[in-house]
């Protein structure tokens, strides 16, 4: 979503769903494992919205559903680009919105290619394209040039076109499974209603092509003018309850705190940083640096920059990939905080080989999960481990104060309801109880690389004050001594005058702890709730809501009216938070056209041009500094289908690039659908949670979901002579494993490409620990990740199975 | 005197989360038992002495079109209560809120509101010889709260309030719902003298695996209403033993045939 419209998060609200018209849940049972969404939701049916549902099985969400798709696992941008095509050609795309407020008008460059499956600019050495082509014609002032109209031949638009144009319903059933009516049926309804509100979680996002999925969705949001609207937008349902603070805390590796890019070493000097990434990225890294190192942080030593480690771009492995390196002796001590690795990452036999190499594993959880203890699985041999591993108790969700920060980019702060039990200990105090003692060990230390722990502003009370924390991340401003007020506050004072450990964050505690307002009342009845919490950024609920107005400034919807131009005061005002660039600049100034203000184009981008914009110069840098830099979509500026990297058949559309051609692949072990037939997806149930670590030892639980299986459709069950209830061994070229089956008309068989495949349907949950035990699926998962995300690609693999 | 209480499922709202059941697990302080998959995603298929409410699964395919459809059961507090009517040491009672419960100082765990309920709701623990159902939490209802269960659905598929507006409200759904599953009834509404848990089903109860239309067995109401009142004078009598376990036999037997055919799965 950041490079479509500036921001990863999702763009609305878990309340604001009740304002839809119509729902595309496609990658998402939300009605299974997002409750809470499935509230709102049932809010929006009971006032006559439609939901429609694509998934690979029928799922709890599919039960409730208007329209219900089985599709096959990891081909949903083939019938997405349909949906695509289907609006261009019937025109039904909103013209104002489409020319206001995206890029379609832009001219893009002559010498940009798209031929049997690639884009122009691929070095096969390094499986990347370079962006060069993926660019804008530009102007004089570096201003991209604007056609006149969509026909244009070089506009942004008619590249769009041109692109989709292959993805018929026809190509589309072949390629999916979904029956071409059935694809029609769902375009038609979700372009017929706004406005319309698409939901996806882990089932999009768990593909070598996860980030394209999403990039049709900001394409079919953009045309149909959904973005920055009540009850529109695209929600990425977060796997955790606080996955978006992690994320926003830079959980990413090549992040830092804020989605600032994490300086690599190619950006030596913070004048470097600056002109690689601009001005946009230069005052949250400063402010970022002066929150981390405090007094130590001046103009004169870049305020600490050279402290920062760097990353080397030719080795920043994500969480899949750093088993391997730890299995060649790149890692020694690896901190695990809430992590259950041996569970949860894909042909996790990787895990233990890696964790087996270390010199010393920490884990830190509320129960001894199986990573902390990987070396007693069956079929380990303790004695070849040199591993030395250590266990420290954590406390419990609820016996810990700080903030959690939900999908709605609501920050939430709460108190510890209960002490912690015997000496389990917050994972703050932990954190600051090992630097304590780290920094005691380094004192006196005159090497320059331990400046970054010697020059830390580490300072959170002798216990660890949670909101000191939070303060840190809020900001000071030096000209007052106190806290950053606001985000606006933080927006406009001088480079180097401000700290916040997280810009996105300024002004959650400026005015108090604005995270612990609990004030439900929502008057709009938009559910915009805005005295209950804190959303960042500014405590904007719907982002880019400056698109939800006309030319004039005035709501296209009255009915769902966010903000509005108050022309005889001069100002944004409404409901929610107007988020714009200036709320003084009115809608006849270009700033106050800017509906996309974190793009570089300030409009939300059809085709992701590499493009940075502006002018030069802020006074403390010499370098000449860009203003801002787009964020792009690595392995190509318009979706593309490319099969799954184990699939029953090949690409029909070109048949020489099967896969992702930027794709990493982790895994060394491949099955041929010879071998392997049937497809397998993999998921969760509402009964446990992630990999199971606290569910699985909760009895109420288990009692309830007590054991893993295998969904199979009937016509498989009859073809291997397998009846409900029966072991099945369900293998890949990876491993194997054995559970029950359920044998089910939930899923069904269906035809690729003239041939019949089965689905398979299995949840991950369980390991060889806790109270109830059970094989693990990721046993014959496949490790290999989506370029741009580094998620793998768990929703899709090749498998066999039998009766065990 | 206290209106009548209701619980509306609205089965069409339900995701089938089995919230429910742990809430009233947590609530209730009842133990977790071990179990397996018995079909599908269930694991308990039946109430049980620690067990008073689980989650069923049903499903319909039908021309290309799959149903999948999904009910908590429960106590229905009847208005007109066959186990207490069967009870023969008055342990259990009837409130005005139409709650059905059962004294345990009283309860002898005989099993006869075990075997004459339609739903065959009240299990017996042999070992303490007590029967347990579902209280629809009355010690929460009484203080002003919600039934645990209705407390923790998220979807909103379970309201409570007073009958007749529940009741108002359960019919006004039902019109909306039919547009989509012609089949949708209420379920519950007249049965049994009115339950307290009223349910919205998509489908005809037979798919649920619920009877269609529950009874109080009439052996059953010649015991309470005839013998019973006499019981005074009638229990000195040489032959009333005989009497007593002539019936308490036959209704067993009446029983429990009935309500093994209340727990099939339609599938």
């Amino acid at each position: 979503m950041s490079p479509s419209f500036g921001r990863g998060a999702m763009t609305n609200s878990w309340q604001d769903m009740q304002n839809s018209e119509v729902f595309l849940i496609a990658g998402s049972n939300c009605a299974e494992c997002h409750p809470i969404a499935w509230k709102w939701i049932n809010r929006a049916r009971l006032k006559g919205a439609k939901v429609i549902v694509v998934d690979p099985r029928f799922t709890r969400t599919a039960s409730k559903a208007d329209i219900f798709a089985q599709i096959r696992p990891g081909t949903d941008i083939a019938y997405l680009g349909a949906i695509i095509k289907y609006i261009i050609d019937n025109k039904l795309y909103d013209d104002y919105y489409v020319k206001t407020f995206t890029n379609a008008l832009y001219k893009i460059n002559k010498d940009f290619k798209f031929e049997d499956g690639m884009f122009s600019g691929f070095n096969s050495e390094t499986k990347k394209y370079s962006y060069s082509t993926w660019s804008y014609q530009l102007d004089a002032n570096n201003n991209p040039i604007k056609a006149d109209s969509l026909d244009d031949p070089d506009c942004a638009f008619t590249k769009l076109k041109e692109h989709f144009s292959r993805y018929t319903f026809e190509l589309a059933e072949q390629i999916t499974g979904i029956p071409a009516a059935k694809i029609k049926e769902i375009a038609e309804v979700f372009c017929s209603r706004r406005p319309g509100n698409i939901l996806y979680a882990l089932g999009m996002t768990q593909h070598t092509t996860a980030v394209q999925g999403i990039r049709c969705y900001a394409i079919i949001q953009l045309l149909l003018g959904n973005m920055g609207k009540a009850g529109g937008g695209i929600q990425a349902l977060r796997g955790e309850p606080n996955v978006q603070g992690s994320t926003d805390m830079a959980n990413l590796n090549a992040n830092l705190p804020g989605y600032i890019p994490y300086p690599t070493n190619a950006e030596k000097t913070l004048q470097h940083f600056a002109a690689k990434h601009g001005t946009a990225q230069y005052r949250p890294m400063v402010a970022i640096l002066k929150a981390w190192f405090g007094q130590n942080a001046t103009a004169a030593n870049d305020y600490g920059y050279d402290w920062l480690p760097k990353n080397n771009p030719a080795n920043m492995p994500t969480q899949t990939q750093f088993f391997g390196q730890m299995e060649k002796g790149q890692f020694k001590l690896l901190f695990n905080f809430g992590s259950n690795s041996t569970v949860s990452i894909p042909d996790r036999k990787i895990v233990a080989r890696g964790l087996s190499k270390l010199d010393m594993l920490v884990v830190t959880d509320i129960f001894e999960t199986e990573t902390a203890q990987f070396w007693r699985e069956p079929g380990m041999k303790p004695e070849d481990i040199q591993t030395e591993v250590i266990f420290l108790p954590a406390a419990f969700v609820y016996e810990k104060a700080g903030t959690m920060t939900n999908s709605s980019r609501l920050i939430q702060w709460k108190e510890a309801a209960l002490k912690p039990l015997n000496e389990s200990l917050p994972d703050l105090d932990i954190i600051d109880l090992i630097f304590k003692k780290i920094r005691e060990l380094y004192a006196g230390s005159t090497d320059p690389k331990d400046n970054a722990i010697l020059k830390a502003n580490w300072d959170y009370g002798k216990h660890a004050d949670p909101y000191k924390v939070l303060e840190e991340i809020n900001g000071y401003n030096d000209n007052t001594g106190k806290l950053i007020s606001s985000l606006a506050e933080y927006l406009n004072a001088p480079i180097g005058t401000v700290s916040t450990g997280c810009w996105i964050y300024a002004g959650v505690t400026g005015s108090g702890n604005l995270a612990n307002q609990r004030n439900n009342s929502d008057p709009t009845g938009l559910g915009l709730n805005k005295d209950y919490a804190y959303a960042w950024p500014g405590n904007i609920r719907v982002l880019y809501n400056r698109a939800s107005c006309d030319a004039n400034g005035q709501p296209v919807d009255e009915k769902r009216k966010l903000i509005w131009w108050d022309a005889a005061q001069g100002v944004w005002t409404g409901y929610d938070g107007p988020d714009v660039v200036d709320k003084t600049k009115g809608p006849d100034t270009p700033e106050g056209k800017v509906a996309f203000k974190q793009t570089p184009e300030g409009v939300g981008r059809l085709f992701t041009a590499s493009y940075t914009s502006g002018v030069p110069v802020a006074a403390t840098v010499e370098l000449p500094v860009p203003t801002r830099s787009a964020g792009m979509t690595v392995d190509g500026p318009l979706p593309e289908f490319y099969e799954p990297i184990e699939s029953p058949t090949a690409n029909i559309l070109h048949p020489n690039v099967q896969n992702n051609p930027c794709a990493k692949i982790i895994s060394t072990e491949f099955g041929s659908p010879e071998e392997y037939p049937h497809v397998l997806t993999t998921y969760g149930v509402v009964e446990h949670f992630c990999a199971g670590a606290i569910t699985r030892n909760i009895p109420w639980l288990n009692e309830i979901m007590p054991e893993p299986f295998a969904e199979i459709s009937k016509s498989l069950a009859k073809k291997i002579g397998v009846k409900e209830g029966d072991k099945v061994e369900v293998s890949s070229a990876r491993g194997k494993l054995t559970v029950r089956a359920i044998v089910t008309d939930r899923l069904q068989p269906y035809k690729v490409n003239g041939k019949e495949v089965e689905t398979i349907g299995m949840p991950w949950s369980w390991g060889f620990a806790s109270l109830s035990p059970g094989p693990s699926t990721n046993n014959v998962t496949m490790a290999a990740i989506d370029p741009g995300a580094g998620t793998p690609e768990y929703k899709c693999c090749l498998v066999n199975i039998r009766r065990a | 005197m206290t209106t009548r209480k209701m619980v509306f499922v609205d089965t069409s709202l339900c995701t089938g989360c089995k919230g429910c059941s742990v809430a009233c697990k947590a609530w209730n302080e009842l133990p977790a038992e071990k179990t397996k998959l018995i079909y599908g995603y269930i694991s308990q298929d039946s109430t049980t002495p620690t067990t008073w409410t689980y989650m069923s699964y049903h499903e319909k395919y039908e021309n290309g079109k799959m149903h999948f459809l999904m009910m908590k059961h429960q106590c229905y507090h009847c208005g007109d209560p066959a186990c207490m009517k069967a009870c023969p040491v008055g342990a259990i009672s009837q409130t005005d809120s139409g709650y059905v419960l059962i004294n345990q100082d009283k309860c002898i765990g005989c099993g006869y509101c075990v075997a004459n309920c339609p739903w065959g709701i009240p299990k017996t623990d042999e070992t303490k010889n007590k029967t347990y159902k579902c209280t629809g939490c009355i010690d929460r209802v009484e203080n002003g709260l919600k039934p645990a269960c209705v407390s923790t659905c998220q979807p909103g598929a379970l309201q409570f309030g007073d009958r007749e507006a529940m009741l108002q409200t359960a019919k006004a759904r039902l019109e909306e719902v039919k547009k989509s599953y012609p089949k949708a009834n209420l379920y519950g509404e007249n049965l049994m003298g009115g339950t307290t848990y009223v349910y919205l089903l998509l489908d005809e109860p037979e798919v649920y695996g619920l009877p269609a239309n529950p009874t109080v067995p009439s052996s059953l109401t010649f015991w309470k209403d005839i013998i019973q009142p006499y019981g005074g004078w009638l229990i000195p009598l040489a032959g009333a033993a005989a009497i007593g376990s002539f019936f308490s036999t036959r209704l067993i037997n009446a029983a429990s045939s009935k309500s093994k055919g209340g727990k099939t799965h339609g599938h």
